[in-house]
C-alpha cells in the first residue's frame, strides 16, 4: 500500500536572536560564532514537548490517527512520555498508541520512515530545544523550534523510495554529563559524513525510487556542518539548493525537527511530479524520495513562519532563556510549585487538554464543576466536554504585572472570554510589542505552566497568545 | 431580610498599634500592645471578656495557625477563642464573628483582634503558592497589584475614560491618603507626596506605579464589644454601636461566568446594600458622613466610591478629583491614611478601619477629627477584584 504525506506543519516560537548582534558581543574573546541570519528562541515556558503539540495540533481533526510519535534530542523528561502528554494535550483517545523516539538528530526521519513504512494514519511529532553554552558555536547556530507530519494512504506526496545507513559516527554529541552539544573537527565532519553516509544513501534511496539523484528537484538535508550538502549534491549531480539551509539561516539548526522543518519548506516550492529528497542526519543517514502529487496541506504556513517573529534587542534575554546566565531573581523567586500526581489523575487531563463543560443551558465553562457556575442553575449535574484550546477569545481585563516573578518579566495576565461563554482567567504568552489590552483577541497556546526545578518536574497548561504574529522587520 | 444587629452591639473599647515595620516586636507582642489599650479604654478587666475572635490572614508564614497564638499571647483563660481567615477582610470578619456572639446573647463581652506580623518573612505581597491542588493547574499567580490593576483598564475601557486622565484620578487618591497620613501618628507612611511624583513612578502593575500601591505593614487592631445595656452599666450612656456588618464572597461567577464587565467588584456592591439595609440607610451619600475603605490599591478606592453608591457609574474619577473624598470633601475617605499610608498589616485592617471610625464618633481623632460625624462606614476586600470577600460595617452612636 503507499504512504503519503497527508499534511505538515510546523512552529517556531516567537523570539529571534541576529546571530551578528551576537557574535559581536563575544568579539573580545576571538571565538569564532556564526555571524549570518537569525536563530529562533524558545520562551522560558516552551520546551519540545510544547513545541511538538503546537506544530501537531493543526494536524488534528475529527478522526483520531493510529499512533502518534514524539522525536526530539532534548526531551525534558527522561522517564515520563512526552507522547502520553501531547496526546491528552490534542485531547486524543487513549486507544490511541503512542511512542518516543530520542537519541539522535535522526530521530524526526527514523520515526516519520517507520510511520509510513507501516501506511498508518499517525502524526510524527518532532521538537528540539537543546541546551547551549556560551561561546560554543551551536549557542548561535541552533535554533529551538518543531515540525509535524500526519501520514496516511493518502495525501500530497507519496513515498517512491527510501534508504537507511546506520553508522556510530561522532561528529558531535551530548551525554548526561555533558548536556551540551561537544562538536568534532568540522573538516572531519564534513569530509567523512557526505562520503561515507550522505552520498551512499541518497544514492541507494534513488535506486529504490527508481530515479537518478539529477531528477531530484526538492532538497531538504540535515546537515552535520553548515554548507556541506553542496559538494555532495555536485557529485550527485543535484542542482536545487537545500531547504534546510534557509531553516538554519533563519531559524537556527533545529535538530531532530531540522530535517522536516527543511521538508515543509521543499514541499511548499515543489510542482506537481517534483521528486523531493529529505535526509536525516545522526548516527547515520536516513533518505526518503517522495513524488509530489497535489499540494500537502500546511507547507506554505511553514514558509510563512519564517517571515514572522520579533527580534531580541540585547544579548542578556537571550542567555536568560537559554539558561545560559543564572539570573538572581531576589526573594520573589523563592518558592516551590510542588504538582501532585493524584491531581493530575483526578483532573490533570481536563487540565492540559483545555476541557471545560457545557451545561444544561449551553453555557460553558471552565473549569468544569459539579454544580454549573451559570446562576441560573442550581442543582448538580454532569457537565459535557468542551475544548477550548483551539477557541479564540477577548481579553476582558489585563495587566503587566512587574511585581510576581517570572523568568521573562513582565507576569502578563488577565480574564479572557470565550465566545461560548466560557470565562477564565489566564497567563498571556507571546506578548506583543506594545503589550496587551482589553478587546484584544487573543488564542490558545500550550506553555509550561510551573517548574519545579529542585524535583525536576514541570506541569503544562494554556496561556493566551495574539492571534498573528508580528512580521520580523516591524517596529 | 432578617432582622439584622443594629444597635444590638457597642463597641466599648478599641486599640490599635502603631503600624509599620516592626523590627522591635513580634506578633504576640503586636496583639499584647493593641489588646492593653483596647481594654484600657473600655475601663474592663480581661477576665470578663467571654470569648475572642481572632484574625490572621497569612497564618503559615507568621503568627500561627490556630487560636492558640492569641489565647496564649493574651493569655486568655480558658474562654472560646476562634481564629477567623478572610483574606484581607479578615479584620472585620473578627469583629463580625464577635459581634454576632453578643448580638445572639450567647456572650456578654467579646474580642474581636486582628494581627499581622509580615516583615520577619520578607513577605512582599505576592501570593502564596499551595501546593499541588486544581487551581495550581491552571490559575496564574498574579500580584495582589496585579489582580487589581485590571480594573483600570476594563474601567477606562467601560466608561471611555482616557488613560492619562484615570492615571490623575488614581494619583489623586494616593496623594489624599500621604496628606491625611501626616495627621496619623500610627501611621506606617507619615509624608506626603506631590501629584508628579505619584504620577510618574515606576510601574508595579501596569498601569498602577508605585504610590498607586500600599504595602504591607506589621501591626495589631483589637475591639471590645458588647450590648448597649452592659456598656450602659459600665458608665458609657451613649455608646458607638454596629449599626450594620454585611459580607459578601464571590461563588465564581465573575472569573467563570460572562455578565461582569471587569469594572467594579460586585461583592462590594452586595455587601454595601444589605449592610443599608440593615443600617436604615436610605441615601448614603447624605447618610453617610467619613469612609474608610479598602485602598489596597489607588484604583480600588476609585472603583470603591462607586460599588458603594457614593458616585455615580463612571463619576468617580471626576468626583475625586473635585475632592469630594478629601478630607476637607464632602464625604471624607482615609482620614487616617487608609491602607496606603496606615498600612496593611492584614488580618488587623479591616479593625483599623473601625478603630479610625470609633475614635471619629468618639471625638478622640485629634488633628484629623472631623466635626458632626454621625455615622462612618468602613469597607474591607479581601482577594482580587473577580474573586473577593467583602465586608461592609457602618457604625454610629446609640442616639
Amino acid at each position: 500500500m503507499d504512504a503519503y504525506i497527508s499534511s505538515i506543519a510546523g512552529y517556531l516560537p516567537l523570539l529571534r536572536l541576529n546571530r551578528a548582534d551576537a557574535a559581536r558581543e563575544f568579539s573580545w574573546a576571538g571565538l569564532p560564532l556564526p555571524r549570518k541570519g537569525l536563530r529562533a528562541v524558545a520562551g522560558w515556558d516552551e520546551d519540545p514537548l510544547t513545541m511538538a503539540v503546537e506544530s501537531a495540533r493543526s494536524l488534528v481533526d475529527e478522526s483520531a490517527p493510529d499512533a502518534i510519535r514524539f522525536a526530539s534530542t532534548s526531551a525534558y523528561f527522561t522517564d515520563r512520555a512526552q507522547s502520553a502528554i501531547m496526546l491528552d494535550a490534542l485531547a486524543l483517545p487513549r486507544t490511541t498508541r503512542s511512542s518516543d523516539v530520542a537519541n539522535t538528530r535522526r530521530a524526526g526521519t527514523s520515526a516519520l520512515l517507520d510511520a509510513l513504512l507501516a501506511a498508518r494514519d499517525e502524526i510524527v511529532a518532532v521538537a528540539e530545544k537543546r541546551d547551549v553554552q556560551p561561546g560554543n558555536p551551536s549557542q548561535l547556530a541552533f535554533g529551538d523550534g518543531a515540525a509535524a507530519i500526519r501520514t496516511g494512504t493518502s495525501g500530497g506526496a507519496r513515498l517512491v523510495g527510501h534508504a537507511s545507513l546506520t553508522h556510530d559516527f561522532i561528529d558531535r554529541y551530548s551525554s548526561r554529563e555533558h548536556p551540551t552539544s561537544y562538536a568534532y573537527e568540522e573538516r572531519f565532519a564534513r569530509d567523512v559524513s557526505i562520503a561515507e553516509m550522505l552520498l551512499p544513501a541518497v544514492r541507494a534511496a534513488c535506486e529504490s525510487a527508481g530515479i537518478e539523484p539529477s531528477a531530484i528537484a526538492q532538497v531538504a538535508v540535515a546537515e552535520p556542518v553548515g554548507g556541506c550538502w553542496a559538494s555532495g549534491a555536485r557529485k550527485l549531480g543535484i542542482e536545487a539548493t537545500n531547504h534546510c539551509a534557509t531553516v538554519s539561516d533563519n531559524a537556527g539548526d533545529l535538530g531532530a525537527a531540522h530535517a522536516l522543518y527543511g521538508f515543509g519548506l521543499a514541499l511548499h516550492s515543489a510542482k506537481v511530479g517534483d521528486y523531493v529528497l529529505l535526509a536525516g542526519f545522526g548516527s547515520g543517514v536516513d533518505a526518503l524520495i517522495f513524488v509530489v502529487e497535489r499540494d500537502v496541506p500546511g507547507a506554505s504556513a511553514m514558509a510563512a513562519a519564517l517571515e514572522e517573529g520579533d527580534t531580541l534587542s540585547g544579548i542578556t534575554r537571550f542567555l536568560s532563556l537559554t539558561g545560559s546566565i543564572d539570573i538572581d531573581w531576589g526573594m520573589r523567586s523563592e518558592f516551590s510549585q510542588k504538582a501532585q500526581a493524584t491531581v493530575l489523575e483526578r483532573i490533570g487531563r481536563d487540565m492540559i487538554g483545555f476541557i471545560g463543560g457545557r451545561d444544561s443551558t449551553g453555557n460553558v465553562q471552565f473549569p468544569k464543576s459539579d454544580i454549573p457556575v451559570n446562576p441560573a442553575l442550581g442543582a448538580v449535574e454532569k457537565l459535557e466536554d468542551v475544548r477550548l484550546a483551539e477557541d479564540t477569545a477577548t481579553i476582558v481585563s489585563i495587566t503587566a504585572d512587574r511585581l510576581n516573578f517570572t523568568p521573562d518579566p513582565p507576569f502578563d495576565f488577565g480574564l479572557v472570554q470565550f465566545d461560548n461563554g466560557a470565562r477564565v482567567l489566564m497567563e498571556m504568552t507571546d506578548r506583543p510589542k506594545g503589550g496587551f489590552a482589553v478587546g484584544q483577541k487573543v488564542r490558545m497556546r500550550l506553555r509550561i505552566k510551573s517548574q519545579n526545578k529542585a524535583l525536576g518536574f514541570r506541569t503544562y497548561f494554556w496561556k493566551a497568545a495574539p492571534l498573528t504574529r508580528q512580521q520580523l522587520g516591524d517596529a | 431580610m432578617a432582622k439584622g444587629i443594629k444597635d444590638k452591639v457597642a463597641i466599648i473599647g478599641m486599640g490599635c498599634t502603631r503600624f509599620g515595620e516592626r523590627w522591635d516586636v513580634g506578633a504576640d507582642g503586636l496583639m499584647v500592645e493593641a489588646f492593653a489599650e483596647a481594654l484600657a479604654d473600655a475601663g474592663i478587666e480581661r477576665d470578663r471578656i467571654g470569648a475572642a475572635w481572632v484574625g490572621n490572614a497569612l497564618d503559615d508564614i507568621n503568627v500561627g495557625n490556630s487560636a492558640l497564638p492569641a489565647a496564649h499571647a493574651l493569655r486568655l483563660k480558658q474562654i472560646p477563642v476562634t481564629r477567623v481567615e478572610n483574606m484581607c477582610a479578615t479584620g472585620t470578619e473578627a469583629l463580625r464573628g464577635a459581634s454576632y456572639a453578643v448580638a445572639s446573647g450567647a456572650v456578654d463581652i467579646a474580642l474581636a483582634i486582628g494581627v499581622e506580623k509580615l516583615k520577619d518573612t520578607g513577605y512582599g505581597g505576592l501570593p502564596l503558592r499551595t501546593k499541588g491542588v486544581q487551581n495550581d493547574l491552571w490559575m496564574p499567580y498574579g500580584s495582589a497589584p496585579g489582580t487589581f490593576a485590571q480594573l483600570a483598564g476594563a474601567y477606562a475601557a467601560k466608561h471611555g475614560i482616557d488613560a492619562a486622565d484615570l492615571k490623575r484620578a488614581m494619583a489623586h487618591v494616593s496623594w489624599k491618603s500621604h496628606q491625611n497620613g501626616t495627621k496619623s501618628p500610627k501611621a506606617h507612611l507619615r509624608k506626603a507626596i506631590e501629584m508628579d511624583k505619584i504620577i510618574g513612578a515606576p510601574l508595579i502593575a501596569d498601569p498602577l506605579g508605585l504610590f498607586d500601591c500600599c504595602g504591607v505593614s506589621d501591626g495589631a487592631a483589637a475591639a471590645i464589644v458588647t450590648t448597649p445595656e452592659i456598656a450602659r452599666e459600665l458608665g458609657i450612656s451613649n455608646p458607638v454601636t454596629v449599626k450594620a456588618i454585611q459580607l459578601s464572597a464571590s461563588n465564581g461567577t465573575e472569573l467563570q461566568f460572562s455578565d461582569w464587565d471587569g469594572a467594579s467588584v460586585p461583592n462590594t456592591q452586595a455587601a454595601a446594600q444589605r449592610a443599608y439595609a440593615e443600617a436604615g440607610i436610605s441615601d448614603p451619600r447624605s447618610e453617610i458622613d467619613i469612609t474608610e475603605v479598602h485602598d489596597c490599591f489607588s484604583i480600588t478606592e476609585l472603583v470603591t466610591m462607586e460599588d458603594l453608591g457614593l458616585s455615580d457609574p463612571g463619576r468617580a474619577p471626576a468626583d475625586i478629583l473635585d475632592g469630594r473624598y478629601d478630607a476637607d470633601g464632602a464625604i471624607p475617605c482615609q482620614l487616617d491614611g487608609g491602607l496606603k499610608c496606615f498600612g496593611h498589616p492584614v488580618g488587623a485592617t479591616g479593625l483599623r478601619m473601625v478603630y479610625e471610625v470609633y475614635n471619629q464618633l468618639s471625638g478622640r481623632a485629634g488633628d484629623r477629627q472631623k466635626d458632626n460625624v454621625r455615622i462612618g462606614l468602613t469597607h474591607n476586600l479581601g482577594g482580587a477584584p473577580f474573586n473577593s470577600v467583602a465586608a461592609v460595617a457602618i457604625l454610629g452612636r446609640m442616639d
